[in-house]
């Protein structure tokens, strides 16, 4: 039983970590209207720059996460301006899309091992010793990723609800033409959710890579479809059912770990997948005409 | 010389087996649209189940061990294998295949495929984990006496045959009303579902038809190599399956032969001899997959319809209406 508990405050980290990708994945898709099958390299795209301005440019690992996220971002916005928006503007059929964005993810993870190779790498951090907390054990690592996402959550949450860019990109995904004929700059928004997206998944990538401490290019490649899942099961373009949706997902797969065992845990998430799928596609909170 | 016959044959072989999965790719999405993002799992599900059919009983004690060893001969066991596949198709395909968007296709399958590839590899009682199946003897041995070399050119010989029937298959499929209401839910679901077209249960058919397809390309590789396991499907192969429908063209299946031809076999099999650079042993195939990730791009970049494009056909032409476009005419073309 204690077992049990202290699983849940591993699931509490999991659900951050979660929760800063899938708003990130969900507000893209809300404002361009695909899913961006590449969003999986990013994670460790970023994870990589963090490692390489960290250990091997010598910068403090704080500012190297930052610079690291920041790069993403311009990575992200550089990947929708020179690939996809040649397709978006010829109004490709949305198969073309996804088959691009498979491409991409291929592209990059390659391009990642040609760089810094195959093999598993690590940053030079200190985990720190674990702290009681009530019930559950976790190290200031965790605790900070856990403070980190809570604050980005309430940030992301504040973007949307107070500023001029939060709202027009809700508009956007509400309706897109309507969005545009009511004077919003489609274009620049559209650029600008494709740079919070790359930041988010930059964050997430890193914070996952601190969590599991060793990775290598395909280490997000089945975190995406928990992603995915949460994704879904939050319903699509909607950040706060995503944030929600990853709470839930991270405590569950995490105390799976636990009660079933740790090797089935993306399995889990998956039978949640399907789950929502057959029962309700919408997800939590539902988008009309995107289901 | 030695050298060369050997390695053209192993080029034929593998060039025979990518045809076969590029039609059935091409049965799933270039006729009906469905986007399947996991098709080297059927290919897997193919090679493991012929495996287990013609291989003996594995025993735990010895470190082998796999569910079944029943020792068939190997055509029967490629069929079970072909089975297997388009069973898992169906499978698959119940949860993949509804009528929500299609990017839910798209994610629903590559989940799938994430999720077997794990139980495959850690669940050993099934198909030995991460070792795979091993120490199938060469097909045939039992009955003629011949070397590896001569076995070799036997394969070339077997795939062609097997190859000849799975396109006699697709055509028949294209060609069919069968073929002629998958195009039409790919062009238009809601179209082709408001002339009473069941759209799912033909997807399915479709799925199930590839997924066999796929499963008999398995079963042929298994045959050749003798052994398989996870490292030789992971979602990097499917790449190599879309490139080729891609890059030589959807929706027939000589654009098909003409992609795994490039893809598959110059790109692909053809690279792996080149001498890896010391230093960098991975650096080969590296770069090998980022061209075969780019050429997805870029062919849908510069030539959406790939190589050799589906050809459009044409309807009888009402003559009241001379000079104006019927909505017939847009069949044919890439839709949604």
């Amino acid at each position: 039983m204690n077992l049990v508990i202290q699983s849940v405050g591993f699931g509490l980290v999991t659900a951050s970590v979660l929760a800063l990708a899938s708003v990130g994945l969900t507000l893209q898709f809300g404002v361009t209207n695909y899913i961006n099958f590449a969003y999986g390299t990013y994670l460790v795209l970023a994870a990589y720059f963090a490692m390489a301005l960290s250990t091997r440019a010598h910068l403090p690992f704080l500012l190297a996460a930052v610079l690291a996220c920041l790069a993403m971002g311009v990575v992200a916005v550089a990947i929708a301006k020179g690939v996809m928006q040649h397709f978006v503007s010829r109004q490709a059929p949305l198969f073309y899309l996804l088959i691009v964005t498979f491409g991409l993810s291929l592209v990059i993870e390659n391009l990642v091992q040609a760089i810094w190779g195959p093999g598993f790498q690590t940053y030079n951090l200190s985990v720190g010793s674990p702290l009681n907390l009530g019930p559950f054990s976790l190290t200031p690592t965790q605790l900070i990723i856990i403070g980190l996402a809570v604050v980005a959550m309430v940030a992301i949450h504040l973007m949307l609800s107070r500023t001029s860019l939060g709202k027009a990109m809700r508009a956007m995904s509400d309706n897109k033409d309507l969005a545009q004929v009511s004077g919003i700059d489609t274009e620049r928004i559209t650029t600008w959710t494709w740079f919070i997206t790359g930041c988010l998944a930059g964050l997430a990538g890193i914070a996952l890579t601190v969590t599991t401490v060793s990775f290598n290019p395909t280490s997000a490649d089945s975190f995406l479809f928990v992603i995915f899942a949460a994704v879904i099961l939050g319903g699509i373009g909607r950040p706060y059912g995503a944030m929600a949706a990853a709470a839930i997902l991270g405590i569950v797969t995490e105390v799976s770990a636990v009660v079933v065992s740790s090797t089935y845990k993306d399995d889990i998430a998956f039978v949640a997948l399907v789950v929502v799928l057959l029962i309700r596609p919408q997800g939590l909170i539902a988008t009309r005409g995107k289901a | 010389m030695d050298l060369i016959l050997p390695y053209l044959a192993t080029l034929a072989i593998f060039f025979f087996v990518y045809n076969i999965l590029t039609w059935g790719l091409n049965i799933q999405f270039g006729y009906a649209g469905v986007l399947d993002f996991t098709f080297i799992t059927f290919v897997a599900c193919g090679a493991y189940f012929s495996g287990v059919f013609a291989l003996g009983p594995g025993q735990k004690s010895t470190g082998f061990e796999w569910i079944l060893g029943l020792n068939w001969p190997f055509p029967i066991a490629l069929v079970m294998g072909a089975l297997a596949a388009g069973l898992l198709g169906i499978v698959i395909g119940l949860i993949a295949i509804n009528r929500l968007r299609s990017d839910y296709m798209a994610i629903v399958t590559l989940a799938t495929g994430t999720v077997i590839y794990g139980l495959v590899s850690n669940y050993t009682p099934l198909f030995d984990g991460f070792d795979g199946l091993a120490g199938l003897q060469t097909p045939f041995s039992q009955w003629l006496n011949i070397n590896y070399n001569q076995f070799t050119y036997l394969w070339v010989g077997f795939c062609a045959v097997v190859m000849v029937i799975c396109w006699f298959i697709a055509q028949r499929i294209l060609n069919s009303p069968l073929g002629r209401t998958m195009r039409a839910i790919r062009e238009d679901q809601e179209a082709a579902e408001a002339f009473g077209k069941d759209s799912v249960r033909v997807r399915l058919i479709a799925m199930s038809m590839g997924a066999v397809l796929a499963g008999v390309g398995g079963a042929l590789l298994m045959g050749f190599i003798g052994a398989f396991n996870p490292a030789g499907w992971t979602s990097g192969e499917t790449f190599v399956v879309w490139a080729a429908l891609i890059v030589g063209g959807r929706g027939n299946n000589w654009g098909g032969v003409v992609g795994s031809f490039v893809v598959a076999v110059l790109v692909n099999e053809a690279t792996r001899y080149i001498p890896p650079i010391p230093g960098n042993a991975t650096l080969i195939p590296t770069v090998r997959n980022m061209l075969i990730g780019a050429s997805l791009i870029a062919v849908l970049w510069l030539r959406p319809e790939g190589i050799i494009p589906e050809a459009r056909r044409r309807f009888y032409q009402l003559p009241l209406l001379p000079g104006r476009r019927t909505p017939a005419e847009g069949v044919g073309g890439a839709g949604s």
